[in-house]
């Protein structure tokens, strides 16, 4: 009930905000503003409500006022019992998850309080990664329902999208509780600046090998420790793997690249220059991540070398069948 | 199938029963289950296995059963033989076969072939042009052709007029209009091009009536696989090698038939086996060479010929392939067991003195040389000369700062920097992309290269060889496979 009313007033706020400003929330005086009444119409009601006023005023009795309440005879009066069952303070006393119940009936009480405060559109609100099923369930030590955790967590997000300038401090302590200990949103990556000349930087690895690469704009040359790429790789593959992010784009015309190479072998080394040229090529045109990642050249590949095992000759190689 | 055998088979349907086995104990029925019926194994010893009631037919004897005692456990099975082996020296022709022309091949229609002054002409860089049949076969016979590129991909052997060869050219030109010998060293990174370089020199010499004498591989003169015999009345010993020197004065006499046909001889040569007067063609003077015995003198005789001055005499090209080899101290050794060095030996004598400016050929002409690098020593002297060459020819553009010696190294050789003290230097890189379009679009022409030539297909192929090395272009584009 008092979701769907939150959820008018919110959707009314939305429409009012995108007409506005774009899908940015307002702030509150602009919120207010937009659901105040006019002054005529206030006007107009106020002259039906004076006229109908002065008609019923004729031929009234006088009024007299009631009798006083004696507070004592009442209570006499509706006493149901002498003595009452002492309650426990926490409803959530004989349940089998008092510290989760609590919070959960907590919650309820905080939405339906704040029900009426206005709330920003979904997308506005600032991204919080909230503990999992298995997180929480670790971290209150209670089996807690995974039915219960949606309801929860619904309650949660709602709460959530009020509007961080009037969000009680209440709140914001209640749904500490429901946070993850690492927020990867607050992650950010670095943007790559291009430098005065042009230049920009990427950094790849794979396996043991990592590379830095320098793309500026040019004609297609391209220099790996000093040496040209068919000094450098004696495969072919290796080649086209090292500006595969150049030829997957079309792009390999357009961009000269300068690259310094460490650790690893042949295959590695030239993997990583895809990495490191793709990144730095996603820094001149950042509208070449969707074609770039379909071309397999933004994720890391994280595969190391898997380690030796005892009783086993490499990590999976079994010994030498002897018999006896 | 020999006949006896078809009879026996249509006398004696059953010819597997054992003889000795009763005829009372086998009746007549019964050696009918006997008769093997087609077994199914595709070879004989798989089919002996298969058939355990099979005693004694084949004539094999008896088979004990149970364990045995196997003594030979650690010998592997005896190869069988899978026909006849290559005969000695069989494998090594095919390897080093070289084949011209592919018939499978798409003739390209708009090909031209070179004429006398195409390779010196500016017009014709970054443009593919054919080799005319003739030139093909002196190219042949002075083995131009080496088996590693790539002629046998096309129809017709065609080369791409670079900027370097056609700078090449004109320089040769304009030496032997100034009567004078242009002395040039190509050198650069792998497959860069360099034979190719002086294939194409060679080409235009060819064209040119020139006379041509190529060297095609320094390492046949220093690796001690010819032999060698030391030349009487030197001082120091000098020596020959008959039997190669035979083979490069056939070549030559193949190589430049009609020139040599036309150009005679100064003076008398009555110290050779056929007494060689005065006005005799060159050609007689080749021929006089029958056995290795007589080649040195002759080859000498015509060198003295081919260098008498104030002689009618056609430019001459002189060109060597695999100039590190011809550096160094070779692998052949003194009666007193010492190594020699390369120069003590005559024929490399003759081009080193030749590629010094020792020798003055009395209408102009060439000395080249090419330096490789797949199989080539180490040459400190020589790398260091030409370093120093290259700095100075520079020099006059922007202050290049000159190599010096190692005070340290005590590898340097002073023979090979007297030889290498005033040459030219002429060194190549990878082609300029007009170039490389010119060439892939010879490719996809002749079929060979399966993509649109465009822009980006050029570039591509381009980055990937490292900026246009030539042969890492064709190693990117038509040699490697692609599914």
């Amino acid at each position: 009930m008092m979701a769907s009313s939150r959820h008018g007033l919110s959707s009314a706020l939305r429409g009012i905000s995108r007409r506005f400003d774009g899908g940015k929330w307002q702030t509150l005086e602009q919120q207010f503003q937009s659901l105040r009444l006019s002054p005529s119409l206030i006007r107009g009601r106020r002259c039906l409500s004076t006229e109908s006023e002065s008609t019923e005023l004729v031929g009234q009795p006088p009024i007299t006022a009631a009798p006083e309440i004696d507070v004592e005879v009442l209570v006499e009066r509706y006493r149901i019992a002498k003595h009452a069952r002492p309650v426990p303070v926490s409803p959530s006393y004989f349940s089998r998850t008092p510290t989760f119940n609590d919070r959960y009936l907590a919650l309820e009480k905080l939405a339906k309080t704040y029900a009426n405060l206005p709330v920003i559109p979904a997308a506005d609100a600032e991204r919080i990664a909230w503990k999992t099923l298995a997180d929480l369930r670790q971290s209150f030590g209670e089996p807690v329902k995974a039915t219960d955790y949606v309801k929860c967590l619904a309650i949660v997000k709602s709460l959530h999208l009020i509007h961080p300038e009037l969000k009680p401090d209440v709140v914001t302590e209640a749904l500490q509780e429901f946070k993850r200990d690492v927020q990867a949103f607050l992650n950010v990556a670095k943007p790559i600046p291009i430098d005065k000349f042009g230049r920009a930087l990427g950094v790849g690895r794979r396996k043991s090998s990592t590379a830095r690469a320098f793309v500026v704009e040019g004609d297609g040359q391209v220099l790996v420790n000093g040496k040209t790429l068919a000094d450098y790789f004696g495969r072919v593959h290796d080649r086209e793997s090292a500006v595969w992010a150049l030829h997957a784009t079309d792009r390999i015309d357009k961009y000269n690249v300068w690259a310094r190479v460490e650790g690893g072998g042949t295959t590695g080394q030239a993997e990583a220059l895809t990495l490191a040229i793709a990144k730095a090529l996603l820094a001149h045109e950042p509208a070449l991540k969707p074609a770039l990642r379909r071309a397999g050249c933004v994720t890391r590949d994280p595969r190391r070398v898997e380690r030796k095992k005892h009783g086993r000759v490499k990590a999976r190689k079994g010994p030498t069948w002897v018999k006896r | 199938m020999s006949a006896p055998n078809c009879l026996r088979g249509l006398v004696r349907p059953s010819a597997t029963i054992p003889i000795s086995a009763p005829r009372t104990a086998a009746p007549r029925v019964a050696p009918i289950a006997l008769v093997r019926s087609a077994p199914f194994s595709t070879t004989a010893i798989n089919a002996r296995r298969q058939d355990p009631n099979q005693q004694g037919g084949g004539g094999k004897g008896h088979v004990r059963q149970g364990k045995k005692l196997k003594l030979g456990k650690f010998k592997k099975n005896a190869v069988e033989s899978k026909g006849k082996p290559p005969l000695p020296g069989e494998r090594k022709a095919y390897r080093k076969r070289i084949t011209l022309s592919n018939d499978n091949a798409i003739p390209v229609p708009w090909l031209k072939d070179l004429d006398a002054d195409d390779l010196a002409s500016a017009k014709n860089i970054a443009r593919v042009l054919a080799l005319p049949e003739e030139v093909q076969d002196q190219l042949r016979a002075s083995e131009a052709f080496k088996p590693t590129q790539c002629w046998g991909m096309f129809r017709k052997p065609s080369l791409l007029v670079r900027k370097e060869s056609v700078d090449l050219m004109n320089r040769m030109q304009a030496s032997v209009d100034r009567k004078q010998t242009l002395r040039l060293v190509v050198t650069g990174d792998k497959v860069t091009g360099k034979s190719m370089m002086l294939l194409q020199a060679m080409a235009h010499a060819f064209l040119n009536n020139w006379i041509v004498i190529h060297v095609p591989e320094g390492q046949e003169l220093t690796t001690a696989c010819t032999e060698y015999a030391p030349i009487p009345n030197t001082e120091p010993v000098q020596y020959m090698q008959p039997v190669y020197v035979l083979k490069l004065l056939q070549a030559i006499k193949r190589a430049n038939e009609k020139i040599l046909a036309k150009t005679y001889t100064v003076s008398g040569h009555p110290e050779l086996p056929q007494n060689i007067t005065p006005n005799t063609p060159l050609l007689a003077l080749c021929n006089a060479a029958k056995e290795p015995d007589s080649a040195w003198p002759v080859f000498q005789a015509l060198w003295n010929e081919l260098t008498a001055q104030g002689a009618n005499r056609p430019p001459i090209l002189l060109s060597l392939d695999g100039l590190a080899h011809v550096m160094r101290v070779s692998d052949y050794r003194s009666p007193a067991f010492e190594l020699i060095h390369s120069h003590d030996l005559a024929l490399v004598r003759l081009f080193t003195d030749a590629l010094g400016g020792a020798v003055h050929f009395s209408a102009g002409g060439a000395v080249l040389a090419a330096t490789s690098r797949n199989n080539a020593p180490r040459s400190p002297s020589m790398e260091l000369s030409l370093a120093q060459r290259e700095a100075e020819q520079t020099a006059g553009k922007e202050a290049a700062e000159v190599p010096q010696k190692d005070p340290f190294f005590r590898g340097y050789d002073d023979r090979v920097e007297a030889v290498l003290r005033s040459v030219q230097v002429l060194r190549l890189g990878g082609v300029s992309k007009l170039e490389a379009r010119a060439l892939m679009e010879y490719w996809a022409a002749s079929g060979m290269l399966r993509a649109t030539v465009d822009e980006k297909t050029v570039t591509e192929k381009w980055t990937l060889a490292g900026s246009g090395v030539l042969g890492e272009m064709e190693r990117a584009a038509l040699l490697t496979m692609r599914i």
